[in-house]
């Protein structure tokens, strides 16, 4: 009898700790749950479950905005003020100072978008930089912008995403600066703890607004050794794990037994930028030899056909304004490796035998394997390229300080805006510009192009101008856009994400009020 | 032996004046910025500026370097820079879990490692001496890594035995132990080979002097002569290896750390050098000298139980 008591005693106990999903990530500790300040992956994921917006991007797919804390929304005639209808009842979580939470108005959603917009406070104020934000009534928030912008460029700003997570004002202020390992929020999952160098613990929130989730909870673990985190998931001990972005990886993980590999979007871009001021990039003919000389092809074949998909614009087809290969054929944009044409234009810029290059590239896999891949291409032609491998840190550091003639860069950013103008706008240039960013190329012939979409109302208008910057970037060559690397997880087929993952912002398989372990 | 400490104590101030000095500069000398790591590279430059102005790096090196040294005195190790979070509470979560896997590498290196360096300076040049010293061998060759690796597919996954992740909680000891055996054994074993190959080397030295020679003549058992009188004397190197292996086992210790995913010292040194977070990583360095300093005393003061004729004045 005893023995059948403890039995049951522990099949209960199996049966509720299975309830706690548990994810691995690529990391070796949080940085920030401030989601004014998250960007690493494992960080915006844990923010993704504990924070809402005002609007939300569908679970799994990127190209469709909802309803969140937000239930319906309307913009002036005049295109410059947002007014936003709050659902009522949505409940803060339990913190320091209001052991049952409290209810969300319209004064928490001014304070977060007043943080948002604070660079003290914010990483990304650049984003509201000239918005005012007041609070009409409780349920009631308007938001005036200085100029008109299209919903495509408004709506990502108060989606759950980056600065567009809505703090609650009085946890943050009870909090202080333990809110950045401590997030108080409104999302399905509220925080517990944090041991450091280890892991995360999430709680179901029972408040959730949505309903009460069906996971009893989620377990963050920060594991660096993909070995270690194969080997948890094939035991168990987690249920979904980063994966690694390579072909081989994808196909072992696919014959293990009871594991599914998740290979989503939208992905990062890989482009090469070529810097158009460094001898001999500074002529463009060289610059067109090389466009000839490197074929996407191959890379893509060396990257893994399942996890690259062609990119021939500087902006990727998933978002509003992407050139499609296609549209890049028909405005004579589109470059293949033709290494005659190559070689023939190299021999015309007085270059017949190639020349030397040196470039720093960090340690980091999906930026070094291609970028070797591009030297072995480069040599077909006589173009020597020395690849200096440096960590991710220092690498950032130097190629923002102009060092670099080629520039291999991975990037996701949630708007054709947002790509334009910080890679190709001369506001944006490495060093010298106004705002210095990420424009290694130091192209500025877009301007007039970038800052006429980025006013423009009609998205058919906007698009068309944003696909006429690519073109004369192209045209250019001061970019050239080989792939976009699709993200790769890998799960337990107990594991049930309550949607259909096509693509998502939190750059991980986001986990919901229905998610849940079968 | 009060004197002794207390001079060894004050030697090894300037010895850690030494090593923060160092690696401040030196870590602030390599390209980086902790405020680009901490915001990762979708940050504007104007968000990246305002960061590292809060971060307090816009001031002058000698006001940085200043601030850190006053903090050290005041016993504040100051905060991280990514996380905010206070690196003295970083470390007093992490210095146990980094402690208790020190100590039982050594336990295993020392319980696996006297034992069998006896059994292949008694038995040398025979089987036993080879196997013993191939195992040495094999056992210094082997990257923690690897070792890693092989146990976890061995006992955790083929086997199910030991978790793969984690350390367990305090709180649970018979979790924490089965958490702590295959690091204990990732370490232990590489410090098995350290530790069987020097008790080998000193125990035939020892085996030659004449006192050994003597205890044989007057008859006594082979197991007395070399337990109770030659390896006594063959432990002094042992334990100066032991003491030294201790405080490089704390530093090694990052790889087994990573691979069975456990908090520690070494991991959060790493990441803070990979994340250019100077306020934490020269608040470890100098922990860690500090460390290195007491292990080192530790020693020095066994040598006098293992051996009394040492005398600390």
């Amino acid at each position: 009898m005893k023995r059948w008591v403890c039995l049951a005693v522990f099949t209960l106990g199996v049966a509720a700790s299975a309830q706690v999903l548990k994810i691995a990530f690529d990391a070796a500790d949080l940085r920030t749950l401030d989601p004014h300040y998250a960007s690493a992956t494992m960080d915006r994921a844990v923010v993704d479950m504990v924070f809402n917006g005002l609007v939300r991007y569908k679970p799994g797919d990127i190209t469709v905005f909802e309803p969140d804390l937000a239930e319906r929304w309307e913009v002036s005639p005049d295109g410059k003020t947002w007014t936003f209808y709050l659902r009522k009842g949505v409940r803060v979580h339990p913190f320091t100072g209001a052991l049952d939470g409290y209810e969300l108005t319209s004064e928490d959603v001014v304070f977060s978008l007043t943080k948002a917009a604070d660079s003290k406070t914010s990483a990304y104020a650049g984003e509201y930089a000239g918005m005012t934000f007041a609070a009409v009534d409780p349920y009631t928030v308007t938001i005036t912008l200085p100029q008109a912008l299209s919903p495509s460029l408004f709506l990502p700003k108060v989606a759950d995403y980056a600065g567009g997570f809505i703090v609650p004002k009085r946890a943050y202020e009870a909090l202080g600066e333990k809110f950045a390992t401590n997030p108080v929020g409104t999302g399905p999952f509220r925080f517990v703890r944090h041991v450091p160098a280890q892991k995360v613990e999430l709680a179901a929130f029972a408040g959730y607004f949505r309903g009460k989730p069906k996971l009893a909870g989620v377990e963050v673990w920060y594991m660096p050794d993909v070995t270690a985190r194969l080997s948890a998931l094939a035991t168990g001990e987690v249920h979904l794990i980063e994966g690694v972005r390579e072909q081989a990886w994808v196909d072992t993980v696919k014959r293990m037994r009871g594991l599914v590999v998740d290979v989503f979007g939208p992905g990062e871009t890989h482009i090469l930028h070529l810097n158009m001021t460094k001898s001999p990039l500074d002529n463009p003919i060289i610059r067109e030899a090389i466009a000839y000389t490197l074929s996407r092809t191959e890379l893509i074949q060396a990257i893994g056909p399942d996890l690259a998909e062609p990119l021939c614009g500087v902006v990727p087809t998933y978002l509003a304004g992407g050139l499609s290969c296609d549209e890049a054929q028909a405005r004579g944009v589109f470059y293949e490796a033709d290494l005659a044409k190559a070689r023939a234009l190299l021999a015309q810029a007085g270059y017949p035998d190639g020349f030397s290059l040196s470039a720093y590239i960090t340690e980091r896999a999906s930026y070094r394997k291609p970028f070797e891949n591009i030297q072995a291409q480069l040599a077909r032609v006589g173009i020597k390229l020395e690849i200096k491998v440096t960590d991710h840190s220092s690498f950032h550091s130097l190629i923002r300080q102009d060092v670099n003639p080629l520039v291999h860069y991975e990037a996701w950013r949630p708007s054709a805006d947002a790509f334009l103008t910080r890679f190709y706008h001369s506001a944006s240039i490495v060093v010298t510009g106004a705002k210095p960013d990420t424009n290694f190329s130091h192209i500025t012939e877009a301007d007039a192009l970038i800052e006429q979409a980025r006013a423009a109302l009609e998205p058919a208008v906007q698009a068309a101008l944003w696909k006429d910057a690519q073109e004369v970037i192209l045209r250019r060559a001061a970019a050239l856009p080989f792939y976009v690397l699709k993200f790769v997880f890998a799960r337990s087929d107990r594991l049930d994400y309550g949607y259909e993952l096509k693509s998502t912002l939190a750059l991980y398989p986001p986990i919901n009020e229905l998610t849940s372990l079968k | 032996m009060g004197s002794y400490v207390l001079r060894r104590i004050l030697v090894a101030i300037p010895a850690l004046l030494a090593a923060y000095t160092l690696v401040f500069l030196f870590i602030r000398v390599a390209p980086g910025d902790p405020a680009v790591a901490a915001l990762g590279d979708y940050a504007s430059a104007e968000a990246v500026r305002a960061l590292r102005e809060r971060m307090g790096l816009n001031d002058p090196l000698i006001v940085q370097y200043g601030r850190g040294l006053l903090g050290y005195l005041g016993g504040d190790l100051g905060r991280s820079l990514i996380t905010g979070i206070p690196i003295g509470t970083q470390v007093a979560s992490v210095l146990p879990h980094t402690l208790q896997l020190t100590f039982a590498g050594l336990l295993v290196g020392i319980l696996l490692g006297i034992p069998t360096g006896v059994l292949t300076a008694v038995k040398r040049n025979r089987l036993p001496d080879y196997l013993g010293r191939t195992f040495a061998l094999a056992g210094l060759s082997v990257p923690a890594f690897y070792l890693g690796i092989l146990l976890i597919l061995a006992f955790s996954v083929r086997l199910r035995w030991f978790p793969v992740m984690g350390s367990g909680e305090f709180s649970d000891p018979w979790a924490n132990l089965r958490h702590l055996v295959l690091p204990a054994l990732t370490l232990g074993i590489i410090m098995t080979a350290f530790v069987t190959r020097m008790t080998r080397s000193a125990l035939l030295n020892v085996l030659r002097e004449e006192y050994v020679r003597s205890a044989r003549a007057k008859g006594l058992r082979e197991r007395t002569v070399i337990y109770l009188h030659a390896l006594r004397n063959a432990l002094i190197p042992v334990v100066a290896v032991v003491g030294s292996q201790a405080a490089v086992l704390i530093g090694d210790s990052v790889m087994t750390e990573i691979v069975f995913t456990r908090p520690g010292l070494g991991r959060l040194m790493v990441q803070a050098m990979n994340q250019r977070d100077y306020i934490a990583l020269q608040s470890m360095i100098v922990l860690y000298a500090g460390l290195v300093v007491v292990i080192n005393l530790v020693t020095d003061l066994l040598y006098g139980v293992v051996d009394p004729r040492i005398r600390y004045d």
